[in-house]
């Protein structure tokens, strides 16, 4: 409870640096992804938006990168209004995009340069960095995610955790201030996964915001310090303090994020709740 | 970690401000293509929606739909009335009434279609340039009549009685052709449509390659879709036109990899099943009296309108 109120305390003191007011969003004119969602993300936090599958994750985060746009409702970045007619134009276009990056779930789609090296570079060229300023950029990501060895090679030809890294330093190059991840830790193996949590933990040292879309909550766990709860009704359940939601049984398996699990210790059939992080007993 | 992070991430922009240039973006002409992709599966997905409607053709068995559409196109073709002709397109029209299709947004569909592969390409014809007949209304007058090839261009050139009376004809028949289409395809969800094709004894291997292609569909545009968003994530100004045309050869030479990869594994996981090298779908069920006594009744009514 006192870390929720020095929490509060906290956010009040921080700027508000993406606001979403009463977001509706409708896939093909009919079917709901978003209703009435409100949010603040503040400077510098990490900041998760968890949901069971289909509850409008993905759609959240596409919103606040401007790559759709809602059915009614607002979006704000750093308190100017993002919109399809706002986006026009080219100065807040570039003021927009180059401060908020966003790493997709499908590595596959995110990369559309011919190699690892062109994607790195395409970032700090749209930004209209000179040419020798992109490619120190690019080598020093290289040399963070361990890509170097990999530099002239397609992307279509990496494995799956190093798309991912591509995938991030293509848009690390562009040096966001707001980092937007959607299932970060998907389809990765647990080595990978690791590093991407110590990455991701290392930038927001480094003053990155870091908002991310996932229903793993051991990433939640060890990354969030806020997180906002969907719901498979696709609201806003709740928004709160990382530990007052991972405690909170009741609203886990509400929101479907958290199940009955059986299963076998030796001669005894088990039950209990099942997600990685909550301690449970094993009764006799 | 964190002494492995370059230095030039921990700086800050100079400014939270921007100059509002007062000039927009130009999306070039192939990226407005991909939206206009991703518009037609959302057009896919209503007809969808509709087509699960509580409708009188929605309850119809598509094999009826399917075995009757055919028919009606031919009684469309063989009529050479007007009258007879607009007997039937008010006929479509109160069956889309009663399936409960949205007939503005429809028609307009028609409407459109129809004066572009009906009237205009029809038009021509309606010159006495083609065919003789009763100028209506003239255009305009040469000195002389002239030869031309097997051509006979007439001193007065004009619209005539027949070519309009063609003209209108053709641009009915094509309207009621599409609206027959529009109404089995919004009243009939696209995989029963091609079950029902069964009843023409087409393969089942072809069937089931069409509902693959189908469902590949969604899959293709899904992708063709978050290529555009991931694109679109980090523009920052316009692209030259060369430069958007190899983005799209890459992208395209992707789709080609990925597709073929889908397809292998969708072998993969038909093999697994069981396939070696025919395809056996499950038996369609029995029609049932409901769907015979409207197959009758769509066969009377076709044979009115043929002899009437």
């Amino acid at each position: 409870m006192c870390f929720v109120v020095d929490l509060i305390e906290i956010m009040e003191g921080m700027e508000k640096i993406i606001r979403l007011e009463n977001i509706d969003y409708l896939y093909h004119e009919t079917i709901s992804a978003l209703s009435d969602i409100t949010l603040d993300i503040y400077r510098g936090e990490q900041f998760a938006i968890i949901g069971a599958n289909g509850t409008g994750k993905t759609t959240l985060l596409q919103i606040m990168n401007g790559l759709i746009f809602p059915s009614s409702g607002k979006l704000f970045f750093k308190g100017n209004e993002v919109m399809k007619e706002t986006l026009r134009d080219k100065g807040f276009l570039r003021f927009f995009r180059e401060r908020v990056g966003y790493v997709f779930q499908d590595s596959d789609a995110q990369l559309f340069c011919s190699t690892v090296l062109d994607e790195l570079l395409y970032g700090p060229l749209q930004l209209k960095i000179s040419k020798e300023e992109a490619l120190e950029r690019a080598f020093e990501i290289m040399k963070m995610l361990n890509l170097e060895h990999l530099k002239e090679r397609p992307t279509y030809m990496l494995s799956g955790g190093e798309k991912k890294r591509v995938a991030i330093g293509s848009v690390l190059t562009m040096n966001p201030e707001v980092l937007l991840l959607d299932e970060p830790t998907n389809d990765l193996d647990p080595r990978t996964q690791v590093f991407l949590v110590e990455l991701l933990l290392a930038l927001n040292e480094a003053g990155k915001t870091i908002v991310f879309a996932t229903h793993d909550l051991e990433l939640v766990s060890e990354l969030a310090d806020r997180v906002a709860v969907l719901s498979e009704n696709h609201r806003l359940v709740r928004i709160d303090s990382t530990e007052t939601i991972l405690s909170d049984q009741d609203l886990l398996l509400e929101v479907n994020l958290i199940h009955e699990h059986v299963h076998r210790h030796g001669k005894i059939v088990h039950r209990h709740l099942h997600f990685h992080p909550l301690p449970h007993k094993h009764e006799d | 970690m964190r002494e492995r992070i370059p230095s030039f991430l921990f700086q800050s922009p100079s400014s939270d401000t921007f100059r509002l240039e007062g000039r927009s973006l130009r999306i070039p002409f192939l990226e407005k293509g991909l939206n206009h992709l991703a518009g037609m599966v959302r057009t896919i997905y209503s007809q969808w929606d509709i087509s699960l409607r509580e409708g009188i053709f929605q309850k119809t068995d598509a094999r009826i739909k399917v075995f009757i559409f055919p028919f009606f196109l031919v009684i469309v073709s063989l009529r050479k009335e007007i009258s007879s002709e607009i007997l039937i397109a008010l006929f479509i029209l109160s069956l889309m009434w009663f399936s409960r299709l949205p007939l503005l947004q429809l028609y307009k569909k028609i409407l459109f279609l129809s004066l572009i592969f009906g009237f205009l390409i029809a038009l021509p014809s309606a010159l006495n340039l083609f065919n003789d007949g009763e100028i209506l209304l003239p255009l305009f007058d040469l000195p002389r009549s002239y030869l031309f090839w097997i051509y006979r261009v007439p001193d007065r050139i004009g619209l005539t009685r027949e070519g309009l009376y063609g003209v209108v004809i053709l641009t009915l028949r094509v309207m009621n052709s599409i609206s027959l289409t529009f109404l089995i395809l919004y009243t009939t969800p696209f995989p029963q449509i091609i079950r029902a094709l069964k009843v023409f004894k087409v393969p089942d291997s072809l069937l089931i390659t069409l509902f693959l292609s189908y469902k590949y569909l969604f899959i293709f545009t899904k992708s063709v879709e978050e290529i555009h968003l991931a694109k679109k994530s980090r523009l920052l100004r316009e692209i030259p036109s060369h430069g958007a045309r190899r983005w799209i050869a890459e992208r395209i030479a992707f789709l080609v990899r990925r597709t073929r990869g889908k397809a292998e594994e969708v072998f993969k996981a038909m093999v697994s099943r069981g396939f070696s090298d025919s395809i056996q779908l499950p038996e369609t069920e029995k029609l049932k009296s409901r769907d015979w006594i409207t197959g009758v009744c769509l066969l009377l009514i076709g044979c009115v309108l043929l002899w009437i």
